[in-house]
């Protein structure tokens, strides 16, 4: 029996915005344990949400994104369900009236390019931080009420590759639009796995089963590729799948069985009446997708069109502070290509060396562009460029700075140089005489006893026309 | 719709992880009779089936949204003053999850 696997995401992206979704309280990581908390995340009697705008921007931007139909009308929904990570005793999410319906994506895979059926974005907040021990359990509200969206794709992916580009491209869609930081590690960006087998070609589905919060693409592509594995092989001897919650085991890299869901539980959704129906003009949609900060494909294209090719420019774009800082660089007027190869080269090794992000590399974009500029001029060669690099990483100063005090700016005075030329071919006149005897190899002498005298500094190709014009003054 | 008698409200205490007295489920037994006769007096207003349910008063949008901007958030120790226990600054319960 040939099987295929059936593949659905949910995925939740944490919104980086100032304040919560539902309250001005601040939206803040790494603080004490309850000190974000304002009364409205608290639930205090009387008090009533009021929805972050830029949060509904965010989720017009990353639904625009994706291709998505947007709803011009917000409302809210409660999700009622009776446990502790909310105080409210539900949580207030769109279930009704997504913000985002019908969208797609594209994906690369090692088979070709696929389009992924996306059904659903909708926003909602946060749930609070539960640490459980043995016995007790410690809340923390500080994530309560952090916006949330959703993003729910339709059933359409078939193996753990494709689900892990799936996330991957939805990761750099939200960090691109600077809707989330996207760290999988950290949660900012969450994944749950729907996944179930049927024979090839038939229209039913199995039954199936849920992977949760799995924190990296690797371990997706893993805790599905196992998870196909584990149900073909029940499938294959005649056993019946449960419907269950597994997660992934990162010593073992299996599946392991949270919990059997017995039935569906029913969170008795009604529209919030503490949220009016709030209509969004035409304007403030379009606005909110204008503004827009660009997307990585749109960079591509760009990097393309500055004659950067492909490898380069996925490179650049791999990560979104890498591209900000290219981007940045490129105010500078220098070469593209040239700054390309140093970002990808020099910054990044030394980026990786010291296991440090390039938010935290300490020379600045423009002050790199600028050394560059000056190779291109010619005032200094690249191997100098190099140790003013080094420097600039140690001393913080700028580039023309530094020259200076390395006294490595190069001769690109053409009278004192055609002295020094002079000079030089007088001491060695049969340098001359063998270069017009075919010689070719006699200008390397010439050009490196300039060299010599200059102490490096002489600017190689200016020194090299103005040697090959005196030879033939002689 | 589904009878509710003792049965059911046990169910449904077990599910929310708390369980009442005798005396208690009957009184709230007691209590369901009367909210159920309402509700059948309402049941029996011709046309009812076919009203939308409301969840505003009035058919009206708004537009207001708040603009992100962070305001100072609780002092601790008043957010955390209606709780029983409290550990290093978090709220502590019996184990919640199974």
């Amino acid at each position: 029996m040939e099987l295929e696997a059936i593949i659905g995401l949910e995925i939740h992206v944490e919104m980086k915005t100032k304040s919560k979704m539902f309250s001005s309280g601040p939206v803040s990581f790494g603080d004490d344990p309850n000190t974000n908390v304002n009364i409205v995340d608290m639930a205090f009697p009387g008090t009533l949400p009021t929805v972050n705008k830029q949060a509904v921007i965010n989720a017009i931007r990353v639904s625009h994104a994706l291709n998505m139909k947007i709803c011009d009308l917000v409302t809210f929904e409660r999700k009622n369900y009776f446990y502790s990570d909310l105080p409210k005793g539900y949580q207030i999410t769109q279930q009704f009236h997504p913000i985002g319906s019908d969208g797609y994506l594209t994906i690369k895979t090692s088979s070709g390019e696929k389009k992924i059926g996306i059904e659903r974005l909708h926003m909602e907040e946060d749930t609070c931080k539960q640490l459980h021990s043995w016995d007790f359990s410690l809340l923390d509200y500080n994530r309560a009420g952090i916006p949330l969206i959703e993003i729910v794709s339709r059933p359409e992916m078939r193996s753990g590759e494709e689900a892990a580009k799936y996330v991957e491209k939805i990761r750099s869609i939200v960090t691109f639009l600077d809707v989330s930081d996207g760290k999988m590690e950290e949660g900012s960006l969450r994944c749950d796995v729907n996944i179930s087998l049927r024979e090839k070609g038939s229209n039913k589905f199995g039954t199936k089963v849920e992977i949760k919060n799995l924190n990296s693409l690797a371990n997706i592509q893993k805790a599905i590729d196992f998870e196909i594995s584990r149900q073909s092989i029940i499938l294959e001897f005649g056993g019946q799948i449960e419907q269950e919650t597994r997660r992934f085991d990162e010593g073992s890299k299996e599946t392991v069985l949270m919990r059997v869901k017995n039935d569906a539980v029913d969170y008795k959704y009604f529209t919030d009446p503490n949220i009016a129906p709030i209509q969004l003009s035409k304007e403030f949609i379009l606005d909110a997708i204008r503004t827009s900060p660009e997307l990585a494909e749109s960079k591509l294209l760009r990097y393309r069109e500055l004659d950067l090719n492909e490898y380069d420019s996925s490179l650049l774009i791999s990560d979104k502070d890498v591209s900000v800082y290219f981007d940045e660089g490129l105010k500078s007027g220098c070469s593209a290509k040239l700054l390309a190869n140093w970002v990808i080269g020099d910054v990044q090794s030394y980026l990786n060396k010291e296991g440090i992000s390039i938010k935290e590399f300490p020379v600045c974009s423009l002050e790199l562009g600028k050394l560059i500029s000056l190779v291109e001029k010619g005032d200094v060669s690249n191997k100098q460029a190099r140790d003013v690099f080094a420097e600039m990483i140690k001393t913080h100063k700028d580039a023309s700075t530094l020259i200076k005090e390395m006294g490595l700016s190069q001769v690109s005075d053409e009278n004192a140089l055609i002295g020094i030329i002079k000079e030089v071919i007088d001491v060695n006149p049969q340098s001359v005489v063998d270069y017009k005897a075919g010689k070719d190899r006699a200008i390397g002498f010439i050009v490196g006893q300039v060299m010599k005298k200059t102490q490096g500094k002489a600017n190689p190709a200016l020194a090299n026309k103005l040697i090959l014009e005196e030879i033939s003054r002689r | 719709m589904k009878e509710v008698n003792k049965e059911v409200l046990v169910t449904s205490a077990n599910k929310l992880m708390f369980d009442m007295s005798d005396e208690e489920y009957n009184n709230l037994l007691a209590e369901f009779d009367v909210i159920i006769s309402q509700m059948n007096l309402i049941g029996d207003i011709e046309g009812v089936d076919e009203a939308i349910p409301m969840t505003f008063p009035f058919d009206v949008t708004n537009t207001y949204l708040r603009e992100d901007v962070a305001t100072p958030p609780m002092d601790r120790n008043e957010a955390l003053r209606n709780a029983k226990d409290v550990v290093d600054g978090q709220i502590r319960l019996p184990r919640v999850v199974k």
